[in-house]
């Protein structure tokens, strides 16, 4: 056809009249080269910077590589967040079909394109001449807009908390703040979460199941800050850690745009790598493109270390520690003299011990401090039961009374060194190598830890008493070099809260794995599960003194009968003392068939820096008729 | 069908089929101090998943507890009274307070009024707080008295 072409124009050119007309033809025939697709020149632009290639759209779309090079697929769960037909797998024909969307007529309102997808729109105006766009009236997004207005994007961090497995490692969400003033107007602020869209029938056990393998869709909620600060402060006793990003004033509004994009979309939810943690990492890449936060995650997305990677990539500008309903009643009563703890109380059982003698004899400052603690305490354990008169009465004659005394109330306790926070603990995941000497036998480990602290691990940053260890591997190669597993902990879960008299907390334990136990003659590998429920003492300073109850059922082919129950007993003494950590711990267990064992274990953990650490351990088992004292030093390196 | 039953309560939430006028019986803020927080389950296995309710919300609930929306700047004020009442309540006791700073800043008081504000509740406590069987719309009207006759804070209250 060209060829055709250039001969049929050099026979014209030979005729004078026609000879001015040869360009004009030619260059009309160089600007339409192929119909349909170029005849349109906005795709023609795309097509010539291959946007759909590019970052920022493939982050917008949230496509991940596919298993084979050059292939996509995006994580967005929900046909309602694709244009194109198979757009969940194709970017190209996604941005095509974008593309197309936005220009059809304005008669949609909410429903049109560029009111639902106002990211997208933003970004292929800035990369493309779009020419005259029709002018839907997105009166749902200004609606959104007019709410959600935001300077500033801030990380929060609710922290630990052990008595729910979606809680012990923590929980990311973001903060959208309008202005920059604190102290209170945050709580009006919007907070950003992605959680699972969970069925209130199911329960217990089948939402851990469904939460754990992606059974249930997540997606994003915008509510207000202060329903998340009751949620976690009052609720949930959960201290909060707030981290300021510096994101400016166009990339948070990306992060809103994007923000609205996802409105009702679903994703996939996994508890273990594509959470909540994950997808606020995917909206801050949005908000800053060329950002790659993401990537550090491929199998597991502990908050912990999201806010870490969040720190690295520079993003971040302070931190600042909302205590939660318990941190702050701690302070009030550690601002009282011990002799006094009895009074907080009295004075919260019967409000009107403000009038007796030996309160008003107090001077002002103390007396104030005391009705502030016992108000506190009584209003702490108030959180949960329904409201009762009788109480009632007691918090508002104490409220009257601090009233009275609010003129001599101390101005509130220092916040905690920002060295402790939770962002400068070790790492979650650890190599350990170390060397062992049992009985008779020398052997190696190397071991693995996907998460996250043990007891006596390194301690800064993370709360006392608390374990919480996913998928520890050690394997170990004995002196002949044959490799075999030491022990494998699927799950080992350890929460030694202290009891006094304000507090009183279960302490328990959950533990399942492969781990090495002698049963007639032999060491064998056995499966486990076993828990345990007791009480944890304070003792001075940090130290802590446990007792647990525990039950385990064991598979073991060394046993006739390889399933066995068994019931026992532990106790233990943890100890931390600048450097050293130390764990001494005690087990006793009587199996149904009979068989006892005897543990005494020493754990001695000296810190070498943030990320290391020497760990010496000595154990004592007696399996009967079997003694066997085992000595044992690793290195822990944690990143 | 678990989707659809969820998207259902979605349409639901956002929806205000039940607006009533303020002081209606589905509207306003009848909750009472020391309400607390009644039927919080136990947490334990409960739940793996961080979980939205379902009813997510996107910063578009009415918000304003079943009341038509007018946009009136003490909607938004009246609504921090009553959304933090106990908070609030312990705040004014005090006299300052993260909670009593919300309540200002929902009634659009600037920073700068801020202190005074706070001073102005803390003088008044017996008055907004005769009992403990105050419900937060009579603490906020009464709230909203005392600014009306206030030159300094009678502008934020239309």
């Amino acid at each position: 056809m060209p060829g055709l072409v250039v001969s049929s124009a050099i026979h014209l050119a030979s005729m004078p009249v026609l000879r001015s007309l040869v360009p004009i033809l030619v260059a009309v025939w160089l600007l339409f080269p192929a119909p349909g697709r170029a005849l349109d020149p906005v795709q023609a632009q795309a097509d010539a910077k291959s946007l759909w290639q590019r970052a920022e759209w493939l982050k917008l779309l949230h496509y991940k590589p596919g298993l084979r090079p050059g292939h996509w697929h995006s994580q967005a769960d929900d046909p309602a967040f694709f244009l194109a037909a198979g757009g969940a797998d194709d970017p190209r024909a996604e941005l095509d079909a974008t593309l197309a969307a936005l220009r059809v007529p304005a008669d949609s309102g909410d429903a049109h394109a560029q009111c639902r997808f106002v990211a997208r729109l933003t970004w292929l105006r800035s990369e493309l001449d779009l020419g005259d766009l029709p002018q839907p009236d997105c009166a749902a997004y200004r609606e959104f807009r007019s709410k959600v207005q935001a300077r500033q994007a801030v990380l929060i961090f609710p922290s630990y908390y052990l008595n729910s497995p979606s809680s012990m490692f923590g929980h990311t969400l973001l903060r959208l703040d309008a202005g920059d003033d604190a102290d209170g107007a945050e709580y009006l602020s919007f907070a950003v979460n992605f959680g699972a869209v969970v069925d209130a029938r199911d329960n217990g056990l089948f939402y851990a199941f469904k939460g754990l393998t992606g059974g249930y869709p997540g997606q994003f909620e915008v509510d207000q800050y202060y329903k998340k600060i009751r949620e976690y402060n009052r609720d949930e006793n959960r201290d909060i850690w707030e981290y300021p990003l510096n994101l400016d004033a166009d990339e948070t509004e990306r992060l809103i745009q994007h923000l609205w994009e996802l409105r009702n979309i679903r994703f996939a939810y996994y508890f273990f790598d594509e959470n909540c943690s994950y997808r606020i990492l995917e909206l801050l890449e949005v908000a800053r493109p060329g950002l790659d936060l993401t990537s550090g995650f491929p199998l597991t997305a502990i908050p912990i270390d999201t806010v870490r990677a969040v720190q690295n990539a520079g993003l971040m500008r302070g931190k600042t520690f909302r205590p939660s309903q318990g941190t702050v009643l701690r302070q009030r009563l550690d601002a009282l003299p011990d002799d006094l703890h009895e009074a907080v109380v009295t004075l919260a059982q019967h409000a009107e011990a403000i009038d007796s003698v030996a309160v008003q004899a107090l001077p002002p400052a103390t007396r104030a401090r005391l009705i502030d603690a016992a108000y506190k305490y009584l209003r702490f354990r108030q959180t949960g039961p329904a409201r009762d008169p009788a109480v009632a009465e007691r918090s508002f004659r104490l409220l009257q009374a601090l009233k009275a005394e609010a003129g001599a109330l101390p101005t509130p306790a220092p916040q905690p060194d920002p060295a402790s926070a939770p962002d400068a603990s070790h790492g979650s995941r650890r190599l350990a190598v170390g060397g062992w000497h049992e009985n008779d036998r020398d052997y190696l480990t190397l071991g693995l830890r996907l998460s996250l602290h043990s007891l006596e691990e390194n301690r800064n940053g993370f709360p006392r008493g608390a374990q919480i260890n996913l998928g520890n591997l050690d394997v170990r190669i004995s002196d002949r070099g044959r490799p075999d597993i030491q022990r494998f902990d699927v799950i080992d879960i350890l929460s030694l809260s202290p009891r006094d008299r304000f507090f009183k907390p279960l302490s328990w334990s959950v533990m399942t794995g492969v781990e090495r136990q002698w049963t007639e003659g032999r060491e064998r590998r056995v499966v486990h599960v076993n828990g345990g429920a007791g009480m944890t003492q304070a003792l001075w300073g940090d130290a802590r003194l446990y007792g647990l109850a525990t039950g385990r059922l064991e598979y073991n082919t060394g046993f006739r009968d390889p399933v066995q129950p068994a019931l026992g007993v532990r106790a233990g003494l943890l100890v931390g003392h600048g450097a050293l950590t130390l764990n001494a711990d005690l087990g006793a267990e009587q199996f149904a068939n009979g068989d006892t064992r005897l543990r005494a274990a020493l754990r001695q953990n000296l810190q070498l820096s943030r990320q290391q650490a020497l760990h010496l351990e000595l154990l004592w088992r007696d399996q009967q008729p079997r003694e066997e004292f085992a000595i044992g030093l690793r290195y822990l390196h944690y990143y | 069908m678990k989707n659809l039953l969820i998207g259902a309560a979605l349409l639901a939430a956002s929806s205000i089929a039940f607006a009533d006028a303020p002081g209606g019986p589905n509207c306003g803020w009848g909750n009472m101090l020391f309400e607390g927080q009644s039927g919080i389950g136990p947490h334990f296995l409960a739940t793996t998943t961080n979980g939205t309710s379902g009813n997510a919300t996107f910063g578009m609930t009415s918000g304003t507890n079943g009341c038509s929306v007018d946009g009136k700047l003490t909607y938004g004020g009246k609504k921090m009274v009553s959304a933090l009442f106990d908070e609030f309540s312990a705040d004014v006791a005090a006299g300052d307070g993260q909670a009593l700073n919300a309540v200002a800043v929902a009634y659009g008081v600037p920073k700068e009024d801020r202190a005074a504000f706070a001073s102005l509740a803390h003088r008044n406590f017996s008055v907004l707080f005769p009992s403990e069987n105050v419900t937060a719309d009579d603490v906020a009207s009464k709230l909203e008295t005392l600014m009306k006759s206030d030159a300094q804070f009678a502008k934020y209250v239309s």
